[in-house]
């Protein structure tokens, strides 16, 4: 068979023809795919709400939502019988090495933290990456002095000093990175995440405190008037 | 398979390997071989949109006017590389945590549109189909035994799992840099052994 000839109606048809051949077939994965893929996004979220608040993954809980106009998303979480498990914040900082960090907070009710999880994020594998485990071990103890060379090959060796922020208070101690004078030591040779990831660990923090603010307000006035929170079954 | 097809298939997966001879779609290479899951998972991934963009090009091939073969080409590969994101979405999510950020890349992954002009727009429907395997499964190789090399020298594990001390890691070959010098040694290796068999 000879190849069509490049006249101006045959392209125009064949083009048309393939795009919206492509764009049913996509249109029909789209539908069949968007269940699972709300159903894994909700999990997830679930998973990270209780994992920050300490309860167990079997646990069931119910959340009523308050969205900030930044995009910070409050979360009261309640178990099953309607007692409160405590209040996580989903904050975000697009000011990581890589692009948006998304961290889920958890708070006591003073506003102590309870637990953290990096969401969502794109920095450095090794480096800015393990931001999810590094703000939660206890201080690290090595003092060896180390060349540029190995340095460069192996890293810096993680300093001796607190990185630990589970059970700190954003708003009663200096939350910033050692460098900038505060009390928190970055993950070692990537500052720039550590920033941020601070920097949206506070956010959260002060949502969370302008959100019981809010409460006592309301609560004050009458029970009924939620604003525009709306309530979801997170997980049964 | 007859004679032909597997000469099509060893073409791709040694002697035209996409990443160690034909030096096309460094992009991925690079970027997303920081472990040897990671870079398994790319070439699964592209083999996957290659084998069926090749076929797909190939039965349209006398169908689509010259003047418009690029954008239709273009077309049919975004198609899959969509599809291929929405499935791994729904079906492999902890998959589509490490790689979500790339996939879209394979739409502009140069092995794909190069087969298809090459290869696909030329030839019939199966030699396409073995094409695209060969050349998938030689991308997928190749990543893989990068991705494997930078996770031992980089994080001491393979595959995961852990066999080095943590006192021989290196970090410089999980950071860009160390994926060309890995890639660099990887492809003298293969030359070497290439120009050894004549």
């Amino acid at each position: 068979m000879k190849r069509l000839k490049s006249s101006f109606k045959n392209m125009v048809l064949v083009l048309t023809i393939i795009s919206l051949v492509a764009a049913g077939l996509l249109a029909i994965i789209n539908r069949v795919t968007q269940g699972p893929i709300d159903a894994i996004t909700a999990e997830n979220q679930a998973l990270g709400i209780k994992a920050v608040l300490d309860l167990e993954p079997a646990d069931s809980i119910i959340c009523t939502t308050d969205t900030a106009e930044n995009g910070t998303i409050i979360f009261h979480v309640c178990r099953a019988d309607g007692t409160s498990a405590g209040t996580a914040v989903e904050a975000a900082d697009g000011q990581g090495f890589g692009g948006e960090i998304k961290v889920l907070v958890g708070f006591a009710e003073n506003g102590d933290i309870k637990g953290y999880q990096v969401m969502q994020h794109s920095e450095t594998p090794g480096l800015g990456a393990r931001a999810n485990e590094w703000f939660r071990t206890a201080t690290s103890a090595n003092t060896k002095e180390v060349s540029p060379v190995s340095k460069l090959f192996f890293g810096n060796p993680d300093p001796a000093g607190s990185h630990n922020i589970i059970g700190m208070n954003p708003g009663k101690s200096n939350f910033t990175v050692s460098k900038d004078g505060g009390e928190v030591d970055a993950i070692t040779a990537s500052t720039i995440t550590s920033r941020a990831f601070l920097r949206t660990v506070q956010n959260a923090y002060y949502a969370f405190m302008g959100s019981t603010a809010a409460d006592a307000v309301s609560g004050a006035t009458t029970q009924a008037d939620e604003g525009d929170a709306s309530t979801e079954v997170v997980n049964e | 398979m007859n004679m032909n097809n597997l000469k099509v298939f060893l073409n791709g997966l040694i002697k035209e390997n996409p990443t160690f001879v034909l030096l096309l779609g460094m992009c991925p290479t690079l970027g997303t071989t920081s472990s040897a899951i990671n870079g398994m998972s790319m070439g699964l991934a592209t083999t996957f949109v290659l084998i069926c963009s090749n076929v797909v090009i190939a039965l349209l091939r006398n169908l689509i006017p010259d003047k418009v073969h690029i954008p239709a080409y273009i077309v049919v590969i975004a198609s899959f590389v969509t599809a291929v994101q929405m499935i791994m979405q729904a079906y492999l999510p902890d998959l589509y945590k490490t790689l979500g950020l790339f996939i879209p890349l394979i739409v502009v992954n140069c092995i794909i549109l190069g087969r298809a002009e090459a290869f696909a727009a030329k030839n019939g429907a199966v030699p396409s189909f073995f094409d695209g395997l060969g050349m998938g499964l030689g991308f997928t190789l190749a990543l893989t035994l990068l991705g494997a090399l930078r996770e031992l020298l980089g994080t001491g594990t393979f595959f995961g799992f852990s066999v080095l001390p943590a006192s021989t890691n290196m970090l410089v070959f999980v950071l860009a840099p160390g994926a060309f010098i890995t890639l660099g040694f990887l492809i003298a290796i293969f030359n070497a052994i290439n120009a050894k068999k004549g």
